[in-house]
């Protein structure tokens, strides 16, 4: 059910009315983005607690929020805030764009980032939840989850190599079939619908579906400057509720985040490759020694080649191998020292 | 889905060929008891996973033969293409022109790094034709020579190659009086080798097939040949097509995968065994009826007092009562005979095997301490029945089925190698006393791991 406009002015006043209205408007948008389907609406002590840790997850720091009540009763203001911050921060409506849109079924991502997750998060999630001492595990039993989650890697890798295997097998034998002669190849979708045209139906309705939901953002796009103006009228007020220190140290916690950001995004580092693309066969060129996969993204990154990807991620191995093998030698070396230190104990490594 | 299988040396080739026996007329059986339907997705699954298409229409077998001498293979070859059901691929083999000494050093380390190249070329060709591939399953006696090093080395060489596909070890533990008076140091390499490069390792045991051969199928000359079928016929009950979720939509798409998951996840103990019921002579099949209680009893009786089939089984041993102290776990030559199990796969294949009750076997007493009955067993069936048996059940499992032989085992090499002798048969070809050493390291290690249970 789709709140009513007047949900987020009641919220900009903190009416109590309005809170679990907002509560179940960010849980229905953050399930979405999740890419978990919508179900039965959860009961709200359960909705409250699925967002409190959505919201923990992608690093929103406001202590206010993680207080509300389990019963929905209060918050509508704070809801409201932190709406705010995920439509910014997460890019919460671009994510739900690129959620509902019609699929190719050539889709594949990209990522050769560095897993720099660490320095971004420095300062943020400190407080690790402490187990208590009776909580003992057999280390056997770790041991074994661990195996059965590799060896469920290993089957999920098996996986991926057969769909790619089949996806080129349809670009292969519809090559040049093709109304647009650049790409020359139908995607699945296409393959799918020319072998059950009667399925034709379906996909307008999602193509119908899916323009809609552009227009509307577009539409939200040429007013996006007055909600974020309200916003800030909003925010205003409340601070002139408070102390001057606490809203002095809250602007200062805002500045330090907000430098935290920038320096993470200038930090010098070469440009990664990330995204959803769509997987295109090219055929090889005479020029080219190198295989035949080329990518074609809808980032702004453009077209990159698959040859290129491996390349890149086969140095990222490289370099996360030898990372690998530096830690076993530093273990190792620690073992030795400890076992030496033992009498009649021999350390074999593996 | 499809599983490529590596038939290595003289006791490989002809089992292997047996299992694509077996596979192929259990296929084509008329008694699968089942609707069209599901024979029809039983038999495409099968197919998928062990055969690949021809022009000509014969079902191709996804294997590769590796033997150093040419005249097993030769054999198997003519024999599997003269049954018109099923053949080989004639490039998908590798042999020598000559023999080349039963020697276990030689095949590691000589012939091995030799014909890499060539092996692994055949064995990716196969590889390459299958859609997804599942994963390999190697076939090869322990204690052979030349057969048996090699083995442990393309074993090897399959992990470096493919390092995210699953590789099962099927290997054939010789018997107790065996004429190769270097058996247990051959076996001893194979074993620690192997332990390293796979994931999993199936044994069968000469001396328990040949007991099933002449106690239950009445057979009086035993030939290699009877031997051969009976491993084939377990060997089928556990890889033909079974549902492994809960609910029955489609063949298991991962069956190595799925066995490795529920059996092996823990890097110490990847030894299983293998245990089926009923095994009678196909004449007396129409002559007898089975019970599901009746053979999950036997099964698990079969399991708790590590019996090997189901005559002779000692109904005496019970599981530890919880709460009674467990003797001293130190000594393997404890009085009490029960086998603790790490975890268990039972395989039902048949008429009504959903009325099959397995709550005695989630009894945690069956188990180690460290793990429950909910993530150490698993039951996969299915009710197409398995190569005319109406009923029948299979368990693999990974419990101390394997530790009295294992012990022997390296007891013996051990006093052996404490007098040095043989050695230098090794130390010709590359193999020194550093690596044996390594090698009793490493099974000992296993042998500690198992016994603490």
């Amino acid at each position: 059910a789709r709140p009513a406009p007047d949900t987020l002015r009641r919220a900009r006043f903190d009416r109590p009315q309005a809170s679990s209205h907002c509560w179940r408007l960010l849980c229905s948008l953050l399930k979405q983005v999740h890419g978990g389907k919508w179900t039965e609406p959860d009961a709200i002590d359960i909705q409250i607690r699925f967002v409190k840790s959505v919201l923990w997850y992608h690093g929103y720091g406001r202590p206010e929020l993680y207080r509300l009540p389990s019963d929905g009763s209060a918050g509508s203001r704070e809801l409201l805030l932190a709406f705010s911050w995920l439509l910014h921060r997460i890019s919460l409506l671009e994510q739900l764009l690129a959620r509902n849109r019609v699929r190719t079924g050539d889709e594949t991502s990209v990522c050769t980032c560095e897993d720099d997750l660490t320095n971004s998060q420095k300062g943020r999630t400190e407080i690790a939840p402490e187990y208590s001492l009776e909580d003992k595990v057999d280390v056997r039993y770790l041991q074994w989850l661990h195996g059965r989650l590799r060896f469920q890697w290993r089957s999920l890798h098996a996986l991926h190599q057969e769909q790619s295997k089949l996806l080129h097998k349809i670009h292969l034998f519809t090559s040049g079939s093709h109304m647009d002669k650049i790409l020359g190849h139908f995607s699945v979708t296409e393959t799918e619908l020319i072998r059950q045209p009667e399925n034709y139906k379906q996909l307008l309705q999602f193509l119908e579906s899916e323009t809609m939901q552009l227009e509307a953002f577009l539409e939200w796009k040429q007013l996006e400057q007055v909600y974020w103006h309200w916003m800030v009228k909003t925010r205003e007020e409340e601070l002139q509720k408070e102390e001057f220190c606490a809203a002095a140290r809250k602007t200062q916690e805002a500045v330090e985040l907000k430098l935290l950001d920038l320096t993470y995004h200038c930090a010098p580092k070469k440009p990664k490759m990330h995204g959803s693309c769509r997987l295109v066969f090219r055929s090889k060129h005479s020029a080219s020694k190198t295989g035949f996969g080329r990518s074609v993204s809808k980032e702004p990154i453009s077209t990159v080649s698959a040859t290129e990807v491996i390349r890149e991620l086969q140095m990222r191995k490289a370099s996360l191998e030898r990372e690998l093998k530096q830690l076993q030698e530093e273990c190792r070396q620690r073992m030795d020292e400890i076992a030496e230190g033992l009498d009649g104990v021999i350390c074999i490594s593996p | 889905m499809s599983i490529v299988t590596v038939q290595l040396g003289q006791c490989g080739n002809q089992i292997g060929h047996e299992v694509f026996n077996a596979i192929c007329s259990d296929v084509h059986g008329t008694h699968g008891l089942c609707s069209k339907k599901e024979n029809e997705s039983y038999h495409e699954a099968s197919k998928e996973r062990f055969f690949s298409e021809e022009k000509s229409g014969v079902p191709v077998a996804r294997a590769v033969l590796v033997d150093m001498e040419p005249k097993v293979i030769s054999q198997t070859l003519s024999i599997a293409a003269r049954s018109g059901c099923w053949k080989y691929d004639d490039r998908s083999h590798f042999c020598q022109k000559q023999g080349s000494g039963n020697n276990w050093a030689n095949g590691y380390s000589v012939h091995g790094p030799k014909h890499k190249d060539r092996i692994m070329n055949l064995v990716r060709k196969e590889a390459e034709k299958c859609d997804r591939l599942s994963g390999f399953f190697t076939i090869m006696s322990m204690a052979g020579g030349t057969g048996s090093g090699l083995g442990a080395f393309v074993t090897q060489c399959l992990k470096d190659a493919f390092p995210a596909s699953f590789i099962l070890n099927h290997v054939i533990w010789p018997y107790g009086t065996g004429e190769v008076i270097v058996q247990n140091y051959n076996s001893v390499l194979t074993l620690s080798h192997l332990y390293r490069s796979s994931d999993a390792l199936l044994v069968h045991e000469n001396d328990v097939i040949h007991k099933i051969c002449a106690q239950l199928m009445n057979i009086k000359q035993i030939s290699f040949r009877d031997v051969n079928q009976v491993i084939a016929h377990q060997l089928g009950s556990v890889f033909q097509p079974i549902y492994t979720g809960a609910g029955p939509l489609h063949y298991s798409r991962s069956p190595l995968g799925d066995l490795m998951e529920t059996l092996v996840p823990h890097p110490e103990f990847k030894m299983l065994g293998l245990r089926n019921i009923p095994q009678m002579p196909e004449n007396s099949l129409a002559y007898s009826t089975f019970s599901w209680p009746g053979l999950i009893k036997h099964l698990r009786q079969m399991l708790i007092a590590n019996a090997t089939m189901e005559e002779g089984i000692d109904w005496q041993v019970r599981p530890p009562r919880p709460g009674s102290s467990i003797p001293s776990k130190h000594s393997t030559s404890k009085s009490l005979h029960f086998n603790t199990s790490i975890a268990n796969l039972v395989l039902l294949r048949g008429k009504d095997m959903h009325s099959a009750d397995l709550g005695s076997f989630q009894d945690p007493a069956l188990y180690t301490s460290w793990l429950n009955p909910q993530d150490a067993f698993n039951l996969w069936k299915t009710p197409r029945a398995f190569n005319k048996y109406e009923k029948s059940a299979a368990l693999v499992s990974n419990s101390q089925f394997l530790l009295k032989p294992l012990d022997n085992l390296v007891g013996k090499a051990w006093n052996m190698f404490a007098s040095k002798a043989y050695i230098h048969q090794y130390t010709k070809f590359g193999i020194e006393e550093e690596d044996f050493l390594d090698s009793f390291t490493a099974l000992e290690q296993v042998i500690s791991s198992y016994t603490t249970l």
